[in-house]
């Protein structure tokens, strides 16, 4: 069947909609057939889902826990800190958006459309202010970053600050949350933690690592192939593990050793198993990047590199002007591929112990009054998992389009 | 004769007077060089005076580009010494930089920095190396391009060029530094036929400033016009060298001949 099939810039029709469908969907007998069998089983599935989210369950579990599935045990009294944090990054957040790039009407639609139900969800006291205050904050910096690109010469200063700003609100964050044992932390914060403590952390670590592979320096080159191929060469469980009954062993205890006739005494380190989670998920996680952004070095022509010598350019300039901006950008969608996977990744740390989104999701249907809930649990914890997935993979596509420019 | 706007060189140039008691600015003494077993450069003994304009010519194979190559450093002779401006090219990092800095190099595929724009890809060099105000670099930038043709494409990426104008951008990054002597590795090969012409009106302009130029093409019109002196590679040795009108008119050696008769 080669009929061509009208342009899309027409205006849709219903008569346009039947040659569509005919050319498209019942072309052929074989077509037809595989039509009718495609739409009967996903009107069925749809029709399932649609059953039970609106008939068949009972949502109580997930309103009753939605504490637990927030932020696990982390007291009352101080969840004060977790709101400062959110305003912190709201605010930055829209000003980074503001400046860097404007929002299309269809992700703002998407955005306040997602921002409603939450709020439809958890409208109560305290929470429905403290969420007005974000979307106000965002909302406010955004319109106050629009206002300093179009009309004054400020935005490149703007931009240094809010790069400044990023890193500063990191610091506030682990300020404000320490304060709380970890072993508190739980729920949707504890997963968004690991996250984007594993993120942050292996970007840089996988850069250099990646980098380091490629040096002309034996031992450092040595010292990086074989760290990405160990690590890679091992399950994250295996590391957790690690990180968790072998690390202690190791650095946990006060020890004296003599080194050349001189004691020295190693104090202990204590470590709590949310940072031994850490240190397991971004020691992983940095060992793919690595192999990511290589692949991304050695998409940048040798040319480059030369032009760059050529101009009177040292190595760490030509690395970090020249080479890393164009391998980097080369690879944004495998890199952000691998955000995703780490932030699915963190639900394996229920193994070492701790109740993230995931396990929160499990335990709740343990109480009494939900037993026999899983589904609306899991439904729900499934939901979270795929916003802030969703979001990060739409994320990435906004940044391969503003950073495209000039593509060749 | 067209301005120049870099503050170098400005006086017109005298063939006959700019080579007596100028300075040798290039000094090579026997340049080997090896790929593995395969012997690139196989004993080049040439010195090089300030205000020269030397064509090299060769079949592909011959050298020619290693040779230019090794000049300022993107490939490293493994014996012999090259003297540039009084200061021989070794291992030292200092000397290094700072030679490269004065030597402008034209790469036949632009090698222009995709991800900056026109303007960058001129200044990055003058912020980082020379540490140039922003404003002095794009002021410097802006009469370059006027001095390659082009000065309203300053804010657009090299992609959205097309190839004449992309080496125009690369010349002009190249003499953004203030380079004392310029290397054109085949800077028209890789272009359409009909954007040859924009490129070789430039290095003509650049050769009439008084530039230092070595250049590696087989556009014998340019070579007949500006050049001061011709060699003709083979094999990693120079076979035969001479001006234009003793190589055009009465070349020596067979090869030369050879070269000639297939591409005139």
């Amino acid at each position: 069947m080669t009929a061509t099939t009208p342009p899309v810039a027409e205006p849709l029709t219903v008569r346009r909609a039947r040659l569509w469908a005919r050319e498209n969907l019942f072309g052929s007998v074989p077509n037809t057939l595989l039509t009718i069998v495609t739409a009967v089983f996903l009107a069925a599935a749809v029709w399932g889902v649609f059953r039970f989210v609106f008939f068949t369950a009972e949502w109580e579990v997930v309103d009753a826990n939605r504490r637990l599935f927030f932020v696990g045990r982390f007291p009352s009294d101080e969840t004060w800190r977790i709101w400062v944090v959110l305003f912190t990054v709201a605010g930055l957040a829209g000003l980074s958006w503001g400046l860097w790039s404007g929002i299309g009407m269809k992700l703002a639609a998407l955005g306040l459309g997602g921002l409603a139900l939450v709020f439809a969800f958890m409208a109560e006291g305290d929470v429905a202010w403290s969420t007005a205050a974000i979307v106000a904050l965002f909302t406010g910096a955004y319109a106050a970053a629009r206002w300093l690109v179009r009309t004054t010469g400020y935005a490149g200063p703007a931009r240094n600050l809010a790069v400044a700003g990023w890193l500063a609100s990191f610091v506030l964050a682990t300020l404000l949350l320490r304060e709380v044992n970890t072993a508190l932390w739980g729920g949707l914060l504890l997963t968004m933690t690991l996250a984007i403590v594993g993120i942050v952390a292996s970007f840089p670590l996988g850069v250099l690592l990646a980098v380091g592979r490629t040096s002309t320096y034996p031992v450092i080159r040595l010292f990086c192939v074989g760290y990405i191929e160990l690590i890679r060469g091992v399950p994250l469980i295996t590391l957790l593990f690690t990180a968790k009954f072998i690390l202690p062993l190791m650095v946990e205890r006060e020890r004296e050793l003599s080194l050349l006739g001189i004691d020295v005494t190693f104090p202990g380190v204590e470590m709590d198993d949310v940072l031994r989670a850490m240190a397991a998920i971004t020691i992983f996680s940095s060992a793919y990047l690595a192999e990511i952004v290589r692949g991304g070095l050695q998409a940048v022509p040798k040319g480059q590199v030369e032009a760059a010598k050529a101009l009177g350019l040292g190595t760490a300039r030509i690395l970090g002007l020249i080479v890393l901006p164009q391998a980097l950008r080369a690879v944004i969608p495998a890199i952000v591929g691998q955000f995703i996977a780490l932030f699915k990744d963190t639900s394996l740390v229920v193994i070492i112990g701790l109740t993230e989104l995931l396990r929160a999701g499990q335990q709740v249907t343990a109480q009494p009054a939900f037993i026999g809930k899983q589904a609306e649990a899991l439904l729900f914890v499934a939901l979270i998992y795929w916003v802030v997935a969703f979001s990060m993979s739409r994320a990435s596509q906004q940044l391969e389009r503003t950073l495209g420019v000039g593509e060749r | 004769m067209a301005e120049t706007t870099n503050g170098e060189a400005t006086a017109p140039r005298d063939k006959a007077d700019g080579r007596v008691g100028a300075n040798d600015i290039i000094i090579c003494r026997d340049v080997k060089k090896w790929f593995g077993d395969f012997q690139a450069l196989r004993g080049i003994t040439i010195s090089i005076k300030e205000r020269e304009v030397v064509v090299i010519m060769g079949p592909s194979g011959s050298g020619k580009s290693t040779f230019i190559r090794t000049l300022n450093r993107l490939e490293e002779h493994d014996s012999g010494q090259i003297i540039i401006d009084g200061v021989e090219l070794n291992n030292d990092l200092r000397n290094l930089e700072k030679i490269r800095s004065e030597i402008g190099m034209v790469f036949q595929q632009f090698n222009l920095f995709p991800h900056l724009t026109v303007r960058r890809n001129i200044t990055l060099a003058l912020s980082h190396v020379r540490h140039m105000r922003k404003k002095d670099s794009t002021e410097l930038a802006e009469s370059l391009l006027e001095r390659v043709g082009i000065p309203e494409q300053i804010d657009k990426f090299p992609a959205q060029l097309s190839g004449g104008q992309q080496q125009r951008v690369a010349i002009a990054r190249a003499l953004a530094m203030q380079p004392r002597i310029m290397l054109f590795d085949e800077p028209t090969s890789a272009l359409d036929p009909e954007m040859i012409k924009e490129v070789l009106d430039v290095m003509m302009e650049l050769a009439e400033s008084g530039m230092t130029m070595i250049v590696v093409t087989h556009e014998m019109g340019f070579a007949k016009e500006a050049a001061d002196r011709f060699l003709f590679f083979d094999e990693g040795l120079i076979v035969e060298e001479g001006t234009p009108e003793h190589f055009f008119t009465n070349p020596q050696e067979e090869r030369t001949k050879l070269f000639l008769s297939q591409i005139l």
